[in-house]
């Protein structure tokens, strides 16, 4: 006979790690002690990101993040010496930031961190280098595209937004053809090698001498604020709408409803947030439960804030069964619409309240964990205890909050419903779903 | 560590976590897609998915509507060697996840029905659509291992299964295979927390002592291979792909060997990171290979088989496939010449930070301690796994890969684009993107 049911104790009260920060010359270092973590996370945090290309030069920093693996020597020789000291070497760009980095044993981390201060400030940035890559991210492009949900995904800015975002980050596969070696050293020498950034450094740090980590990275490099921000115009077209991204023989459709959200600074984060996971966020959330659970069309389905600096989006998605796609759509629009009406419930209150709060543990368990929490905090200007200061906004929200929440947040007559499958199959069904308007689109024709 | 067997065979392993508050709960049971049938390929992996649809005493869906309460993380996974479910949670949770998994071993068949076994098969069905058939090159690893393993090999088909076999799935059939299968016997319990092992020993024995043995274990497949592969064996392909691909296998030892370790070493030697041959060779020097940071190359490891090294590359625009199969085979030759001290050391040194990492945060710590249990019988391996390459030296990888990286040991999965003119079979002619 099984046992019975244990009662669920009372969760011990948890404090995210207050960070040390430390000014070195020109930089800043925001550092985590996890005592045990023989595996440090590094990271070098500037604070422009893609958001800030200037419009001739679009997909300039993601390129420029490829070739400083290929080092101060030049000819991909980054990697293979961070390799052999058991590093590894990550450099991710955002719309808002360039991030680069390397987690590495703690053993080794004084070696791993001068190979990596070179590479961020040294590079060699040979001409034959820069195009090799530029090549292979153009053709990667498409290679990557050849997946429904990442075509549907890269198609949404330009349904969105006009200006730098309705290009992909990467410069897409077109524009990024004309980002230059004499580009990408005038980004490196403007925005990289000259500005200081801050380090993010998380780990067993016993023994570790911060102030001569800081010294190696940062150089003389000095201080430099973030961008400033606009936010950018929508594109013409009637809202709601739908386009289909042509891809024949598709026996799925992947789907992205989308629409625009205010910037981060904007947004009340507890409150969007909250709602986004009702409908989406968690297995257990609306449109999961309704469009796998219930329907068996899909895998999985979610949804999701994208917020920036400047402005930010709200979508939802999911991958169904081809001949699905129409029914997918409306029911994932009337949980959009049910939410809005008629607020969330005690239980889903309680949900959103308790995993934001109670799982803090969980969720900062890694250095890599911990330091994505704090780029994030550099990033976005955020004080060292926001990640308590939001548990504490959880803490507080009320069932009103979620209500007025879902109204204020999410739009469905705005959005765009991005559908990536077998046209010839889709337009009939798609055009009486009272989604709006339907064009059909070739991927080719997406950007030029 | 601590280790403990409990009276009815099930095995505990209790670790520290290295952050406070955390638990992190993981369960591998030694059943996965070898123990399946010809006519139930894929059930292992429907199975497991129906372990979250209730059972005697819990809800549809409640194991993960609990977790994500308590902002956790769950999942579980099916391979042709087990299947594992497992959760993260704050600590003060560890009692209700074990009450969680003990229902489910001893009571999911009560809580079994018609109709969540058929929105489940409709879920994986589209979970295969997603994966594989949708995705390009997404049949890969299916056609790889049809040539890799005889018809009626237990590793012969994907654990996914077939959609045919998906909807021959029913009821009576789920309830057997949990009987036959789900037993505290069968299952190695790991617990990542802050609390004193004996504590843990006391909860575990709580919930999961009153669990029988199995009657008895069934027996597996017979996974032995009566003869070499004969290679070159062949499947090709042309369909809506954006560039050609090539995926070359090689059978070598089970998982958990010496020779497993060897030629571990030299796929990181062939294609593992920005420093291994086939980066240097065919993406950065000559450059006919599409740019994938470094990750050609990899184990597909089996404990109860001999295990496949794969090598996979996709071609540069302009490059076909057959130029891309010949450098490829090639550089892949050109290994049992010799490798380099600066070579293995690099190697070494990718593989133990790729381990290092797998086991930074207590869910891939436990996980690593389950499978070197429920595989290799001893969890310790788990932190001491890097010494294992320590003493390979480059002449015995060399000699290794003269032996088993040959022709006759080779099978090719070869997918080429369509041409205008060429429709492959069922698909209008349309301008692939």
């Amino acid at each position: 006979m099984p046992q019975t049911r244990p009662d669920l104790g009372a969760p011990a009260s948890y404090s995210f790690p207050k960070p040390q920060r430390i000014t070195v010359g020109g930089g800043r270092i925001v550092a985590v002690d996890l005592p045990g973590q023989q595996l440090v996370s590094l990271r070098l945090v500037h604070t422009r990101g893609g958001a800030a290309e200037p419009l001739d030069a679009m997909g300039v920093s993601a390129l420029t993040g490829e070739v400083l693996e290929d080092g101060p020597e030049g000819n991909s020789s980054l990697a293979p010496a961070l390799e052999r000291h058991g590093a590894e070497w990550m450099s991710r760009v955002t719309w808002d930031a360039f991030i680069t980095g390397v987690d590495v044993p703690v053993a080794r981390l004084n070696e791993a961190v001068r190979l990596f201060a070179d590479a961020v400030r040294r590079p060699a940035l040979n001409a034959d280098d820069v195009v090799r890559r530029r090549d292979q991210l153009l053709e990667r492009f498409w290679l990557e595209a050849a997946s429904a949900s990442t075509l549907a995904m890269r198609s949404l800015g330009g349904q969105l937004f006009t200006g730098r975002y309705a290009t992909p980050l990467a410069g897409g596969p077109v524009r990024l053809a004309d980002v230059t070696p004499e580009a990408v050293a005038r980004f490196h020498a403007d925005s990289l090698s000259s500005v200081a950034g801050t380090l993010v450094i998380v780990g067993d740090l016993s023994g570790v001498d911060l102030e001569a980590l800081g010294t190696s990275v940062f150089g003389d490099a000095q201080a430099a604020p973030a961008p400033d921000t606009a936010e950018p115009a929508p594109p013409p077209g009637e809202l709601p709408r739908v386009l289909v991204v042509d891809r024949p023989g598709s026996v799925q459709s992947a789907l992205v409803i989308a629409h625009r959200a205010p910037s981060r600074s904007q947004v009340d984060m507890p409150r969007a947030d909250g709602v986004s996971e009702v409908l989406g966020g968690m297995f257990t959330s609306r449109l999961n439960m309704e469009l796998r659970e219930r329907l068996g069309y899909t895998y999985g389905a979610g949804s999701r804030f994208d917020l920036r600096r400047d402005s930010g989006v709200f979508l939802a998605s999911t991958q169904v069964e081809a001949d699905t796609t129409a029914h997918s759509i409306t029911s994932a629009l009337e949980q959009f619409a049910k939410l809005r009406a008629s607020g969330v419930t005690e239980e889903e209150l309680e949900s959103v309240r308790e995993s934001n709060t109670v799982g803090l543990p969980v969720a900062y368990s890694t250095a890599r964990a911990v330091a994505g929490a704090l780029v994030d905090i550099v990033v976005h200007d955020l004080p060292d205890d926001y990640v308590d200061r939001n548990r504490a906004g959880y803490e507080r929200l009320t069932k009103d909050d979620l209500d007025s929440a879902a109204v204020e947040y999410l739009r469905p007559d705005e959005a765009v419903v991005v559908v990536v499958g077998d046209a010839e199959r889709l337009r009939e069904p798609l055009s009486s779903i009272g989604a709006g308007p339907l064009e059909v689109r070739s991927p080719e024709s997406l950007w030029t | 560590m601590g280790q403990y067997t409990l009276d009815n065979g099930l095995r505990l392993v209790t670790v520290p976590a290295s952050t406070g508050q955390v638990a992190a709960v993981n369960l591998w049971y030694g059943v996965g897609s070898r123990h399946e049938v010809p006519g139930r390929t894929g059930f292992a992996h429907l199975f497991e998915h129906l372990m979250f649809q209730g059972s005697g005493n819990v809800v549809k869906g409640e194991h993960f509507d609990v977790v994500e309460r308590l902002g956790g993380e769950i999942n579980a996974s099916t391979s042709t060697d087990r299947t594992n479910y497992y959760e993260t949670v704050p600590e003060h949770a560890l009692d209700l996840i074990l009450w969680l998994e003990a229902d489910r071993l001893s009571t999911l068949r009560e809580g079994m029905t018609q109709e969540v076994l058929d929105n489940q098969r409709d879920v994986v069905k589209n979970e295969r659509r997603q994966r594989y058939d949708n995705q390009p090159y997404g049949t890969a690893l299916e056609r790889i291992l049809r040539l890799a393993y005889p018809e009626g090999h237990p590793y012969h088909h994907p654990t996914i299964g077939s959609m045919a076999d998906l909807d021959a799935a029913d009821l009576d059939y789920v309830k057997s295979f949990h009987k036959v299968h789900y037993g505290p016997d069968n299952c190695v319990l790991t617990v990542i927390s802050g609390l004193d092992p004996e504590d843990v020993l006391a909860r575990v024995k709580h919930y999961f002592g009153p669990i029988p043995a199995r009657e008895s274990a069934p027996e597996a497949p017979d996974a032995s291979l009566s003869a070499p592969l004969g290679g070159p064996v062949r499947d090709a392909v042309t369909e809506t792909v954006p560039a050609a691909g090539v995926f070359a296998g090689y059978r070598v030892a089970p998982y958990g060997t010496r020779e497993f370790d060897v030629m571990h070493l030299a796929s990181a030697v062939l294609g593992q990171g920005q420093g291994s041959r086939l980066y240097r060779s065919l993406v950065v020097d000559r450059p006919i290979a599409a740019d994938d940071g470094g990750a050609a190359a990899d184990l597909l490891p089996f404990r109860y088989t001999d295990s496949l090294l794969l090598v996979n590359m996709l071609s540069r625009d302009g490059v076909s496939g057959d130029e891309l199969e010949a450098a490829m085979r090639e550089e892949i030759a050109k290994l049992a010449s010799g490798i380099t001290e600066e070579e293995l050391d690099r190697a070494r040194a990718v593989l133990e930070r790729d381990h290092l990492q797998s086991i930074s945060g207590p869910a891939g710590l436990a996980d690593a301690l389950g499978s070197a249990t429920q595989l290799l019988g001893d969890p310790e391996l788990v932190f001491t796994w890097p010494e294992r390459w320590a003493d390979i030296t480059a002449e015995e990888v060399r000699s290794a890969v003269e032996r088993l990286l040959v022709d006759d040991n080779l099978l090719i999965v070869r997918f080429d684009p369509e041409t205008d003119g060429e429709p492959a079979g069922g698909v209008p002619e349309t301008a692939a993107p």
